[in-house]
């Protein structure tokens, strides 16, 4: 059924199945489709295309696979006027994502303090199962933050102003309303604000091991050699909670609408109704509160820095949205259009003179941060045009598992992985000793490839590669 | 709530519960059995509060999903951990329960995984005369 139309881009037509509007396109090189057609990722695809009001191509990245309802990896535009908001669409960790800070330290200036720093890091970022925050909020203050986002954090002595400038969104989606947020989502969230979480989530000390774009790594300021701190958390289980809330609200308001859909957590309501107006003022406050959460993480990462190597003048390079819902302006079959693009584990990667765009990344692009699995590499890509014809404006998210959380522990116990990857030159420091094996690096598809493949398709361009030296894992 | 009441699914990037019983009522108490076993040690909860649960849905696959949903956000909105329940009354649009535990202690109590949510891919709910069996996946 699936049809090569060019180099990395497979077809998925309109016969697949029942009901599809649009075709779907998966973008990916020969091994990375077997991996792909293994799971239900291809139906998963097929499926979004028969959500009403889409437009262009139900998509899905290299790094894809089987999610819920949505692929992860998945990216879906809808008409504004006709089409449909789909909270699965989102994802259940609205605003998961990744920030880039970069420091003024080389590899070698690090090295020999790493160990201290990676303990002070894990003691200032509180992370793993359970974890409380250790900023106590009433509700009037998370209120504060679901309006304000990284804005809050930056006014409440958590970085600077200077550092929203190079976060999507300036780290603040103005139409978040914490009213359209429901208690129990507030309930989930309040303890949890600053919280790294468990799971794939991760903060890693990494170096610039190659650049690719030396005018693209210079705007971003990423030198060889040169230390950098990766994030990866999102919204905690305040933005699940708002997931499974308007899950819910959707479910119900789906016969109002006469809606009919093919897998029941593909819930959908029209974006212009009550409902979906209200999904999307919640998502976005708990996107905001996933751009606090991070924010935060920074200072205390800067913290660190200042106590062991005695600066911590870290600036962040970008911070993107992997789960995310955005109303933007695209060409479709030739005419511009204002849509939803859904993006589901993928990243925006908008290309040079975007009025979105930073002042000082407006001639080059925005950057794509691609988070590799623990121990192997990330990366950093820039946006491109080609971007905006084929995927509105989309590239992929990360590496993306291959394997389950229980296939993945088999074989090998925490200190061996632990010891494995300290031979590779990566020291680890986790709160879960069953956590850590569960995200071991072959549990993933290899990352380089996927970026190959976004590289080469053009829907992103390679700009310099990451390798770490520390993680610290939830 | 025997541990062999409930086996834990393998999926690509999370776990599921697949549960059983002689009855619905027992499938659903198991599958919150299953649930739990993922998030916690359940051997280290004290039953030393009660709380009552209703919850009304549209049907049998909704309800499963509102009914671990509740014990999740007990868990992580409220600090309550639960450790056993019991189901009194189940219809498609309606269930009653008492569940037992504790406050959340991170000194007494471990956790394994943040569960996210609770989700209807693959959902199955099968009621035979030889028994029931429910099966659903957690977002980790």
């Amino acid at each position: 059924m699936l049809k090569k139309i060019a180099e990395h881009r497979y077809v998925i037509p309109k016969s697949f199945r029942e009901g599809m509007t649009i075709e779907g396109l998966i973008y990916a090189n020969d091994e990375l489709i077997r991996q792909i057609e293994k799971d239900e990722t291809l139906a998963q695809v097929a499926n979004v295309a028969t959500l009403p009001g889409l437009v262009g191509r139900s998509l899905a990245m290299p790094d894809a696979h089987q999610g819920y309802g949505f692929a992860i990896g998945g990216v879906a535009a809808a008409d504004m006027d006709k089409g449909v908001i789909s909270a699965g669409g989102v994802g259940f960790d609205i605003n998961c994502g990744v920030r880039l800070l970069v420091s003024d330290f080389t590899l070698e200036e690090v090295k020999p303090k790493l160990d201290a720093l990676l303990n002070q890091m894990f003691r200032d970022i509180p992370c793993g199962t359970g974890k409380k925050g250790v900023v106590g909020l009433n509700y009037e203050q998370l209120d504060d933050v679901l309006r304000n986002g990284a804005h809050w954090a930056a006014k409440n002595g958590y970085g600077t102003s200077a550092d929203l400038e190079h976060i999507e969104e300036t780290g603040r989606l103005a139409s978040a309303d914490p009213t359209a947020v429901s208690n129990r989502a507030k309930h989930r969230g309040r303890d949890q604000l600053g919280t790294l979480g468990s799971g794939n989530h991760f903060a890693e000390v990494q170096y610039v091991s190659e650049v690719f774009d030396d005018e693209a790594a210079q705007t971003f300021c990423l030198r060889q050699g040169h230390i950098v701190v990766m994030i990866h958390s999102g919204s905690r289980g305040l933005g699940h909670q708002v997931c499974t809330d308007y899950l819910e609200i959707m479910q119900s308001a789906m016969r109002k609408y006469n809606i009919q859909i093919v897998d029941r957590q593909l819930a959908c309501v029209p974006i212009k109704s009550p409902e979906g107006q209200n999904y999307l003022r919640a998502m976005a406050a708990a996107a905001n509160f996933a751009f606090a959460n991070r924010q935060m993480m920074s200072h205390w990462t800067r913290e660190a820095f200042a106590k062991v190597l005695g600066r911590g003048n870290l600036h962040v390079v970008y911070d993107v949205c992997h789960n995310i819902a955005k109303e933007e302006v695209h060409t479709v079959d030739g005419a511009e259009r204002r849509v939803l693009v859904h993006r589901k584990g993928a990243t925006r990667a908008f290309p040079k003179h975007r009025p979105e765009l930073p002042k000082d990344y407006f001639e080059v692009g925005q950057p794509v941060l691609i988070p590799g699995s623990m121990g192997t590499c990330s990366y950093v890509l820039v946006g491109t045009e080609k971007a905006m014809e084929e995927t509105f404006g989309s590239s992929c998210h990360g590496a993306g598992r291959a394997m389950s959380r229980h296939a993945a522990k088999k074989n090998i116990t925490a200190e061996q992985l632990i010891k494995e990857l300290k031979a590779k030159g990566v020291t680890v420091r986790g709160a879960s000793k069953s956590g850590l094996t569960e995200e071991k690096p072959e549990a993933y598809k290899d990352v380089s490839q996927v970026v190959e493949v976004v590289h080469d398709a053009g829907i992103a361009r390679k700009v310099a590669k990451l390798i770490p030296i520390g993680v610290i894992k939830g | 709530m025997a541990e062999s009441r409930y086996r834990i699914l393998e999926h690509p990037a999370d776990v599921g519960i697949e549960a059983s019983g002689v009855s619905l009522k027992e499938a659903f108490e198991n599958a919150a059995a299953g649930l739990l076993s993922i998030i916690t040690d359940v051997e280290s909860i004290d039953a030393a509060e009660e709380r009552y649960i209703r919850l009304t849905a549209t049907d049998f696959d909704n309800l499963l999903v509102k009914w671990l949903s509740e014990i999740l956000y007990l868990y992580d909105g409220e600090d309550f951990i639960v450790g056993e329940v019991e189901i009194e009354s189940l219809s498609p649009t309606q269930l009653e329960a008492i569940v037992s535990g504790e406050p959340y202690d991170a000194n007494k109590h471990s956790t394994h995984l943040d569960v996210k949510a609770v989700t209807y891919h693959q959902l199955k709910i099968q009621q035979k005369k030889t028994g029931c069996l429910v099966r659903v996946y957690l977002d980790i």
